[in-house]
């Protein structure tokens, strides 16, 4: 067994936070709808995950709800499914935001958002993104500085994303968001300062010890080396959430492992994702 | 017309593992190192239901079968959804090769795959002694041996039972008694009821007398019932074995419940270190 040091005592990261409650029979009935009524869920963003993140719009500028790649959107219509959804209508009309766009989010059991960096495509203009957690799990969580959180449901989360974040849902069930991207303005200001620090949802990562890091190594070279690039990969983006790793070293970790395999190529091409994935193109 | 139509409703009413089937399927057969996979049990008897494992035959060339057996549970992990590592199946005839049962979650509910991992020389001597059928044969490839397997074998079935290990043990045999409860296989569900309990001891005895040289359910009370956390894992091992031959539903949930009560008693790190895979476990079994 390997020995691993703990980061110092828990405090939330300053980029993520529990905010107002909301109404347990609003949750339930939003709850009822998001596991009945989406169908044709899409299948976006491919690069920063491994095809388990379903996403379906809410809120966009073209009312389609197959439409889930962001961009800057000032004057968002209801979608067609958000029709069908009185109760997700009802809380985002209650909240009384200037909403971007909003997107409801489904993460199956054994899916990933991997370690990145969102808004970097969009305009320079102030926004933040709120959770609304509807259905989760103890192994449903995300990842910043070191640190997991497990977005409870029955609150509003805020999260800055442009910091590198992840997300996981390690062993299911579905996991179910509600995603609000909204632009600053002083309802939102009053809503994001209305919020109070909640760390009970958060858990620090142990640090890695050198070990650690050789055993994985070993073991992604093994299944490398047998053919099963994909899951050499996975299983060094996987320790972003198991432990507490400097921003982008998952990547080092897999150019590295290409490196001592003498395949210079993919080296590069996860040089290259790395950027890509922490917005530093 | 009537034929395309006709697909359409099967394909609509196809099992959830069929789908499962395929993925491990297309997984597995990425490796150059695997020369030939073929399913057995049900699957090849023609005899599968909508509850039937994925049971495999996995034939891995012979210099590269330590290695693939020491990455199987990240291959597995990775890429099927295992939720915890394989457990060694101590079930399974004795062929020639290792078998493994990982339970993986898949479209919403728990699945069990069986691999029965066999050095490729050895392939034919298993295909003699059970129903295959294939689906994925490697080309162009031959066995070749390697006098390391055997020695590999030998001290992996030798080597003794972590905790952990055990821990995973009873969380596979309560998914299987599950299926047996479901299907009135009531034969069936008292062998594995009876392996379950095995497990709860053996789990025990690894935690609290790793160095026990007494055999099986022998000296129990002496060796372990000599200190207060001793005397509670056996009075949960006494209401265990008191328990039904033949469960119900509900006389399993008690049952997992008393062998995780042992667990967490005696190997609290395997259950921390469990901790999100046994709430899910419990998710998919539908265990209070």
């Amino acid at each position: 067994m390997s020995v691993t040091a703990t980061p110092a005592p828990l405090t939330l990261p300053a980029q993520v936070g529990a905010l107002r409650p909301i109404a347990a029979t609003l949750v339930e009935r939003m709850r009822h709808e998001a596991m009945t009524v989406p169908t044709d869920w899409v299948i976006e963003y491919g690069d920063y995950q491994n095809g388990g993140w379903h996403t379906l719009s809410l809120l966009n500028d073209t009312g389609d709800p197959r439409d889930v790649m962001i961009r800057d959107c000032p004057t968002p219509t209801g979608t067609s499914l958000l029709r069908q959804m009185p109760a997700v209508s009802e809380l985002l009309d209650s909240l009384g935001l200037k909403y971007m766009w909003v997107r409801l989010a489904r993460l199956d059991a054994g899916s990933f958002l991997w370690e990145h960096r969102d808004y970097g495509e969009l305009s320079a203009v102030e926004r933040h993104r709120l959770h609304v957690p509807l259905v989760s799990n103890s192994s449903a969580y995300l990842v910043l500085g070191g640190t997991k959180v497990h977005m409870g449901v029955g609150r509003v989360w805020r999260l800055t994303p442009t910091v590198p974040h992840g997300v996981c849902n390690l062993f299911g069930p579905q996991r179910m968001h509600l995603m609000l991207d909204c632009y600053a303005d002083e309802a939102l200001h009053a809503f994001l300062d209305g919020g109070e620090c909640d760390p009970a949802g958060a858990q620090p990562l142990p640090v890695p010890s050198p070990t650690n890091l050789d055993e994985q190594l070993a073991t992604a070279r093994g299944l490398a080396e047998l053919g099963y690039d994909q899951a050499a990969e996975t299983g060094l983006l996987e320790l972003f959430y198991r432990y507490a790793m400097p921003e982008g070293q998952v990547y080092d970790l897999i150019v590295n492992m290409y490196a001592s395999l003498h395949r210079d190529e993919d080296a590069v091409r996860w040089r290259t994702k790395k950027n890509t994935m922490l917005g530093r193109n | 017309m009537t034929t395309a139509l006709l697909e359409t409703v099967a394909a609509a009413n196809r099992p959830r593992q069929f789908g499962l089937l395929e993925k491990a399927v297309d997984v597995l057969s990425h490796s150059r190192a695997l020369h030939a996979l073929y399913v057995r049990g049900s699957l090849a008897a023609g005899t599968a239901d909508r509850l039937s494992d994925l049971d495999f035959i996995v034939a891995v060339d012979d210099p590269e079968f330590a290695s693939f057996v020491r990455v199987a549970d990240a291959l597995m992990a990775a890429e099927l959804g295992a939720i915890l590592p394989g457990w060694h199946d101590t079930i399974v005839a004795r062929m020639g090769g290792l078998g493994y049962v990982y339970l993986v979650a898949y479209e919403g509910k728990l699945h069990q795959i069986d691999l029965y991992l066999v050095p490729a020389s050895r392939l034919d001597t298993v295909l003699a002694r059970t129903t295959a059928m294939p689906v994925y044969l490697a080309e162009d490839v031959a066995a070749r041996a390697h006098s390391h397997v055997d020695w590999f074998i030998n001290s992996t079935l030798e080597r003794p039972h972590t905790p952990a290990e055990l821990l995973t043990e009873v969380l596979v045999l309560g998914q299987m008694i599950r299926k047996r409860v479901s299907r009135g296989q009531r034969f069936i569900a008292y062998a594995e009821v009876f392996a379950l309990n095995t497990a709860v001891k053996n789990l025990i005895k690894a935690a609290l007398a790793p160095g026990s040289t007494f055999y099986g359910w022998y000296q129990l009370p002496e060796e372990i019932g000599a200190t207060p956390i001793g005397r509670a894992c056996l009075a949960d091992l006494d209401a265990l074995i008191r328990g039904p031959a033949v469960p119900t539903g509900d006389d399993l949930s008690t049952a997992i419940g008393r062998a995780l009560a042992v667990a967490r008693r005696a190997a609290p790190d395997a259950v921390t270190a469990f901790g999100p895979a046994i709430d899910a476990y419990r998710h998919y079994l539908d265990l209070p």
